[in-house]
């Protein structure tokens, strides 16, 4: 049986790293595997958050719910809303988002600063805590889908946002794939600026329009007067639910949508951003001289193979 | 030294003659790029039309141990293109083709000689555009925008070069051939395109791109609100991200920019102690209702004189005497040296406040014109090179607005990149440590250390043996990451 090791600080996990490297023992973070599960259930604290700035630094075993609780009062949020409430540290290891990436992008997007604990136990910053900053190797966009085998991703800095005060959805039932095509097209092609654009399929389209009150209702009327369709905040939960059940994911440029449906007969798909969420596994697009590259990567920064 | 006569060999049958440039007085031409201090004069310039060229040329720099650094059009300003004594130059000029538009996916595929502007100019009439925007966009490529990440005065909402690429094809510094990113988003594994942008040059590259194109907003509008001080037009700032508001743009320029452009290009600016530029773009119901609020904030915080544009002329006009600050202190003063730092945007004022004491202390004059809505700074360091010894008080007051930018929370470089000028001042961000972890990348992509070395990374032969004091990152000061 593994043992599990629960740092609560930078300090304690770098010491469960060393320790497991001296003793040439593998670690897994945060799953099965390996001599060592390590997890980050107890590097959960927010560390900053300058409201003024828009910025918070957290450790990463914080989850989202537990981070917007702290955000809300002062208006703001982190733009990542994947299902299931899974901690910052997830959402840029295993490169996790939600529907409203359309508007806001991924974590590689988000992320500002991050500090790791390397295989060996070496802790490394990179990037800051300032929005724009293109000082050195930005190592926190590498570790977005790095899948815990560069390193402990111990802190993340990251770029909040405004909450919009309303939030109206408009659902456009789609019969066919060219349907669909045609509506996420007409989309695209106009100025409304959803902040996600998920397509539940076979189903319907469904546009999140927030800002004010006054603004959302309006995008809301210019949208049916587009699409046609009704509102329905409901859909929402059943995106999620779909979301969470999935097992794999594909991306494609989002002009082939009709394409990617006719080979999907269900999924929910990110219509903006050009990725589907499938019912079943995925194979990896990468090719083989990507891989390798992957691979050096990793052999350099954990060159014993600690990580597993 | 001469180059290898075998290495001559490969490159003579790789490229045809016209793309080889070896006369010492046409090799000139790429002796530096924006950062005019730094030059070295290559051993051999080459300039390659297709991907297939340039890995050839690559090839043979492998074989030969032969460094190599790429050059877009040369209006980096950190000195990124400096050649290397020794090695040569790989010119993308004349890889100036855009490939692909593809406005389906809101795709555009181009070579990396492109310039940026000629991407939005491409789309426009079909109601599209490339968002980042640097102010050298007539003239700089989409491969030095990916190289440097470079930013621009919309940045502050639509994020640099790295939120607009999406696919890389690169030729890594041993000639072969890889596809960062992909046909689509969300690519299984770390993200290699988001590590190679900004990456410098340093560990291959780019010879096609793909760039995400946005729909043109429905409605732009733009002000230009005059303050008694730049404190009080930071307090407006603070207003603004407070209720909520993101602008497409916040510049602020202080009086003496004002003052230069004025001069220079007539704006029409008030005659005031600072100017902001506040640009709101989006749907139309949302714009206008925000309009409202910032004209409130800034009359709440003590706005004297306030202009919107009314249209696209008017507006124009508002940018242009902030697009021309640069080169508008050409009139007011016989040097300038351009700082890029930046600082957590709460910090304004008081690092505001620190630059007038160096000015006091080092009796020399610094105008400062920023993106103040993500805190960016880019002092203008006035001095006169006749007079003796002042560049090198110009030179040591801008890193001391460095030292003060990262004493704040903040960063070295916000957008012009470390290039060859502040590799020496990396130290004062990162420790050992975590330059070594960047190392490690280095070294997966270019383990022989041939592509663009010299840039980035401090080393003893740049720096002296002592490497610049070590400061504590910003993290770890904040007492939000220990060292060991």
């Amino acid at each position: 049986m593994p043992s599990v090791s629960e740092p609560a600080s930078v300090r304690e996990a770098a010491a469960a790293l060393r320790e497991a490297a001296a003793s040439r023992h593998c670690v897994s973070i945060n799953r099965g595997g390996g001599d060592v599960c390590l997890s980050t259930r107890r590097l959960d604290r927010i560390v900053e958050h300058e409201a003024g700035d828009l910025t918070a630094t957290v450790e990463a075993g914080i989850r989202l719910s537990a981070l917007a609780a702290e955000l809300a009062p002062h208006r703001q949020m982190l733009a990542l809303d994947p299902p299931g409430d899974p901690t910052v540290g997830a959402c840029v290891a295993a490169n996790l988002s939600g529907p409203r990436r359309h508007r806001y992008g991924t974590a590689r997007d988000l992320v500002l600063g991050v500090t790791v604990v390397l295989a060996d136990g070496t802790v490394v910053s990179s990037g800051g805590k300032v929005v724009k900053n293109v000082a050195g190797y930005d190592l926190g966009k590498l570790l977005c889908g790095s899948l815990g085998k560069l390193g402990l991703i111990a802190r993340v800095s990251l770029r909040l946002h405004p909450r919009p005060p309303a939030a109206r959805t408009l659902v456009v039932p789609v019969e066919s794939a060219s349907g669909a095509q045609h509506a996420a097209a007409a989309v695209h092609r106009s100025t409304l600026v959803p902040s996600a654009v998920d397509l539940l399929w076979p189903g319907g389209l469904a546009l999140l329009l927030e800002g004010s009150e006054r603004a959302a209702a309006a995008e809301l009327m210019r949208a049916e007067e587009l699409l046609g369709g009704a509102e329905d905040g409901e859909i929402w939960r059943a995106v999620a639910e779909r979301q969470l059940a999935s097992k794999g994911r594909t991306s494609f440029p989002p002009g082939k949508l009709e394409a990617v449906l006719e080979a999907h007969p269900q999924a929910l798909v990110r219509v903006g951003a050009g990725v589907a969420y499938l019912p079943g596994p995925a194979p990896d697009p990468r090719p083989e001289a990507v891989r390798r590259l992957a691979e050096r990567i990793r052999s350099e920064f954990d060159p014993t193979s600690v990580l597993v | 030294m001469a180059l290898p006569a075998e290495f001559l060999a490969r490159i003579e049958t790789a490229l045809p003659a016209g793309a080889i440039v070896r006369e010492p007085e046409q090799l000139k031409t790429y002796e530096c790029d924006g950062l005019t201090g730094h030059r070295t004069l290559p051993a051999l310039v080459v300039l390659p039309s297709s991907t297939t060229e340039v890995q050839a040329v690559v090839r043979a720099c492998h074989a030969a141990g032969i460094p190599f650094v790429a050059r877009g059009a040369g209006t980096g300003l950190s000195g990124g293109a400096l050649p290397v004594a020794d090695g040569i130059v790989i010119s993308l000029a004349r890889m100036d083709r855009i490939l692909e538009l593809d406005l389906d996916s809101g795709r555009a595929v181009v070579e990396p000689g492109v310039t940026n502007l000629a991407v939005s100019a491409a789309v426009l009439g079909d109601g599209f555009y490339y968002a980042p925007d640097p102010s050298s966009q007539q003239v700089c490529t989409i491969g030095g925008n990916v190289a440097e990440n470079s930013g621009g005065a919309h940045c502050l909402k639509y994020g640099f070069t790295v939120n607009h690429v999406t696919a890389l094809e690169v030729v890594l510094p041993d000639g072969e051939l890889v596809e960062l990113g992909g046909e689509g988003l969300d690519q299984p594994g770390p993200d290699l395109l988001g590590a190679f942008v900004g990456s410098e040059g340093t560990l291959g590259i780019a010879t096609r791109i793909t760039l995400r194109l946005l729909r043109r907003p429905e409605a732009v509008r733009t002000l230009l609100a005059g303050f008694p001080s730049t404190d009080a037009a930071g307090a407006a700032v603070s207003g603004i991200v407070a209720a909520g508001i993101l602008p497409a743009a916040v510049e602020m320029m202080d009086r003496l920019t004002i003052e230069a452009a004025e001069a220079a290009v007539h704006p029409g600016y008030p005659d005031a102690g600072a100017v902001l530029i506040v640009e709101l773009d989006g749907a139309t119901a949302q714009v206008e209702e925000d309009l409202e609020s910032v004209l409130e904030l800034c009359r709440d915080a003590g706005a004297e004189e306030i202009r919107v544009a009314a249209d696209d002329a008017e507006r124009a006009l508002l940018w242009k005497g902030r697009k021309a600050a640069f080169a508008a202190m050409g009139r007011v003063a016989a040097n300038y040296y351009v700082q890029d730092g930046v600082v957590p945007r709460t910090k304004l004022p008081a690092v505001l406040r620190r630059i007038s004491e160096l000015e006091g202390e080092f009796g020399l004059r610094v105008g400062n014109v920023f993106h103040a809505g993500d805190g960016n700074l880019h002092p203008l360091v006035l001095y006169d090179e006749r007079n003796a010894g002042e560049a090198e008080r110009a030179q040591l007051l801008a890193e001391r607005i460095l030292e003060a930018c990262v004493d704040a929370g903040g960063s070295i470089t916000g957008e012009h990149g470390v290039g060859s000028d502040k590799a020496c001042s990396m130290p004062l961000l990162f420790g050992p440590d975590d330059l070594e972890a960047m190392q490690r990348l280095r070294r997966a992509f270019d383990p022989d250390g041939l592509a663009n070395p010299g840039k980035i990374f401090p080393t003893p032969r740049l720096c002296g043996e002592v490497p610049g004091p070590y400061r504590a990152h910003p993290l770890e000061r904040a007492g939000l990451a220990e060292r060991f």
